[in-house]
């Protein structure tokens, strides 16, 4: 269906866009130091959005202002998880970004607008829109990391952010234009109309590499990565924990109108790339993740074997391998919120979290956050009654469903490797000798947090069906 | 050769001649202001292109604005560009490789396979009353209006990230706060305090020494 | 289309003819007495204190990318200039949207003061 300037098909986008104007003049006139009334806001204004993307669940696809852009389940459900989860990471930055001098109407204001880039990109039906709403997502990132100007670890990382970031955005669109020559047309709609009549061509096979280049940065999947652990480590925490879980979900949804929609008829051309890039990132990614003593780095290798494992349901390119990547991305996304979300909980005050041995003693005086810690780590190392489980084991089978039997067991070889560090830090909590007790956050609205998003992991593992059958429906494979 | 040849040919000699100027001149300055003129010679190569718009904003955002912030940077961050050019010597051997192997891969390309010049036909020159802004126009406000209302969010979010990264608060500026006049009395501007009676006459010059002394400790 | 452009290409001409022309007449017309002394550095007596070229205030940088930012909204106002007479209400009210949009970061950056220099 093909309709037109339809305002009411971007009701999110217009409400979150008026919301942002309104948070911002109130914040100018704002003398509370603690922001009260912008946090307020800012988590009101994610409750709406939620209830407005619920309530258009299950509402048909339709193709709106000139091809340009597009609403279906598959954007309906990936923002839903979006505004959740960047919901969750609020409550777990304030307290901690208000002992950090950190704690300035910017820092709503720009993760409010990275929530606005990211809807785009999973809405986007055209090249420039797509492009469009990851500047607008990657401009807030950088913002936000650099947005501790007296650290010079932060503004370190950001200038490294900012560059690499550059230099994806840069190959994605040279790619675009290049597909532009081949196809005449930015609409991923026309773009597909064309490589299934014609072959992809020359042309077509070089903006495809870029392309493909240009969301592996993105992603920092290996031979892309370097990036990704420097800046995992030198961003404050909140930010880090915050852009290592949401934005990979709309780099989802932008991965799956390039590559899926738009190039769905050679998928022959891209499968091969995604799967050495895929295969590349866990193993790197789980054998470095051994040696490292801070979390903050263990928990950016993890992520970088994490995407390895989402980019491999990616491969086989069919509908239900789209979903359980989807169903990776979005668990994922939850686990990592909550694996930096530890980081956050163990900074104090005026002491920053570093290493992996400060949780020692962590089981005997704490052993409720030991517990909870405990539900993170074995979930992201995906052992059974948790939620990390359900979308790996999704991936394998549709690897080896579709005969990619070698690559399934080379993945699953190595994530018996990621055990290895996920389970050290467990032993750490429980068996370490402990010098004293470690001290933890006092913020009560971090301790809730922190025990919603674990428990969460706990409950959705024993009810795997919960997230997945939206992943399915997103893809039209349930009745 | 035709005029348009001629002008082209020009227009590409200063290009190449401001380029090469940027990266050999000694003051920074200097090469901010070549770059400039390079910005200039490529919108004039642009316009022969008929791509107007390109040209005219290249004049306006490149020329008129971001140079301007170069130019600010390269003072505001005091570069010592002798340290930076060491070892000029020893690398430009293996610069020149990359350059010309560079060079090779683009010719090769440029003449034969896929992106050769044959490959595509020569396009027509636009009519006289043809401008390619009014047919942007037609279609940017409309057609691409998601894309346009985009941008505006993007500068938005540029606005904000400028000021929190660079701003630091309002300085103590020393002007006129009227209403803080008219609001001042009597009593929280004068003071009585008791002083001391003077010294009497009497008194000498030593004992006044003492007592000094002691008041002081 | 190109010879709508003759003018100005007229213009770089006589722009450029015109400063090398002066350059020239001063060159050659010019009294020249090479002393050692003038290549002294001078001020007011003294020895130089320092290099003339010294950190500019990151406030300069401040102005300079607001000005950027509004530069580039003047970019995209050029076509809608151009065509106006064209244009449909919707495309008025779009360009109505994108300004509004700027306002907003305009009334955000002056209640800020980061319009303000001392």
């Amino acid at each position: 269906m093909n309709e037109s300037m339809n305002f009411s098909l971007i009701t999110s986008e217009i409400f979150l866009l008026c919301a942002l104007c309104v948070i911002m003049i109130v914040d100018l006139f704002q003398r509370d130091k603690e922001r009260v009334l912008t946090f307020t806001l800012t988590q009101a204004s994610l409750i709406v959005l939620f209830v407005l993307g619920f309530n258009s669940l299950g509402a048909e696809r339709i193709i709106s202002f000139d091809g340009h852009w597009v609403t279906d389940e598959l954007a309906t459900v990936l923002k839903l998880s979006i505004y959740a989860i960047t919901f969750l990471a609020l409550f777990y930055a304030r307290s901690f970004i208000s002992h950090r001098n950190l704690m300035r109407g910017e820092y709503y204001l720009l993760t409010l607008f990275s929530v606005l880039g990211m809807m785009i990109m999973v809405s986007a039906n055209s090249f420039l829109v797509v492009y469009l709403g990851l500047e607008l997502l990657s401009l807030s990132l950088y913002a936000l990391v650099a947005l501790q100007r007296d650290s010079s670890v932060a503004s370190e990382s950001a200038v490294k952010y900012f560059v690499m970031g550059g230099l994806a955005s840069g190959f994605i669109l040279y790619g675009v234009s290049l597909i532009y020559g081949a196809t005449g047309s930015l609409l991923i709609a026309d773009v597909a109309k064309h490589f299934s009549e014609n072959s992809i061509g020359l042309v077509g096979q070089f903006g495809l590499v870029f392309i493909v280049i240009g969301l592996s940065f993105k992603f920092g999947a290996v031979p892309f990565h370097m990036w990704l652990p420097d800046i995992y480590h030198g961003a404050p925490s909140s930010i880090t924990a915050f852009i290592a879980s949401v934005p990979k979900i709309a780099a989802f949804g932008m991965t799956m109108r390039l590559l899926s929609e738009a190039f769905g008829q050679s998928i022959s051309q891209w499968a091969s790339m995604i799967l050495i890039v895929a295969l590349l990132s866990v193993i790197l990614g789980n054998v470095i993740a051994v040696s490292q003593n801070n979390l903050k780095r263990l928990l950016a290798y993890s992520a970088i074997a994490h995407i390895g494992y989402f980019l491999l349901g990616v491969v086989p390119g069919t509908q239900e391998s789209f979903s359980a990547a989807m169903y990776y991305i979005i668990v994922y996304a939850l686990m990592t919120l909550a694996g930096f979300g530890i980081v956050i909980f163990m900074s104090s005050e005026n002491k920053e979290y570093q290493k992996v041995t400060d949780l020692r003693g962590l089981g005997r005086y704490h052993p409720w956050y030991a517990l909870l810690f405990s539900i993170v780590m074995i979930s992201m190392a995906g052992i059974p009654p948790f939620i990390g489980f359900w979308p790996k084991l999704e991936i394998f089978r549709n690897l080896i469903i579709n005969g990619y039997v070698v690559e399934a067991i080379v993945a699953i070889a190595f994530s018996v490797v990621g055990l290895f560090y996920y389970l050290r830090v467990v032993k750490e909590m429980y068996f370490a000798e402990a010098v004293d007790a470690p001290e933890i956050s006092s913020s009560r609205s971090l301790k809730i947090a922190i025990s919603v998003n674990c428990l969460l992991l706990l409950f959705l593992g024993l009810l795997p069906d919960s997230i997945y059958q939206y992943c399915l429906t997103a893809f039209n494979l349930m009745g | 050769m035709t005029f348009q040849a001629i002008v082209f040919y020009s227009f590409a000699a200063w290009l190449i001649f401001a380029a090469i100027m940027v990266i050999s001149s000694k003051n920074s300055v200097k090469a901010a202001l070549f770059l400039v003129l390079t910005f200039a010679s490529a919108s004039a190569i642009w316009l022969l292109l008929e791509a107007e718009f390109l040209a005219i904003s290249l004049i306006v955002v490149y020329v008129g604005a971001v140079m301007v912030l170069l130019l600010f940077v390269v003072m505001m961050l005091d570069v010592d560009y002798a340290a930076l050019r060491q070892g000029f010597v020893k690398k430009l051997p293996i610069a020149l490789i990359i350059a010309i192997a560079f060079f090779v891969v683009l010719y090769s390309f440029l003449t034969h396979g896929e992106f050769s010049a044959e490959k595509f036909a020569e396009p027509a020159a636009k009519a006289a009353d043809y401008s390619n802004i009014k047919a942007l126009g037609r279609v940017i406000y409309t057609e691409y209006f998601i894309a346009f209302e985009i941008a505006a969010v993007i500068l938005l979010v540029a606005i904000i990230a400028a000021i929190s990264l660079t701003f630091r608060g309002r300085r103590n500026r020393k002007s006129q706060n009227i209403s803080k006049q008219l609001a001042a009395n009597k009593k929280n501007r004068l003071k009585i305090v008791k002083v001391d009676p003077v010294v009497s006459a009497n008194e000498t010059s030593d004992e006044l020494a003492v007592n000094q002394s002691e008041k002081q400790s | 289309m190109l010879e709508n452009y003759l003018p100005i290409l007229v213009f770089v001409a006589i722009g450029l003819g015109f400063g090398v022309f002066l350059e020239l007449v001063g060159y050659f017309a010019a009294p020249r007495k090479d002393v050692e002394d003038k290549l002294l550095p001078f001020e007011c007596g003294f020895d130089a204190f320092e290099d003339a070229r010294h950190k500019f205030d990151v406030r300069f940088y401040l102005v300079a990318i607001l000005f950027i930012i509004f530069d580039l909204e003047v970019a995209f106002l050029f076509p809608w200039a151009v065509v106006f007479k064209e244009l449909s209400w919707f495309a008025i009210g779009a360009m109505g949207v994108f300004l509004g949009l700027l306002v907003v970061g305009f009334i955000y950056e002056w209640k800020k003061g980061a319009l303000e220099w001392e």
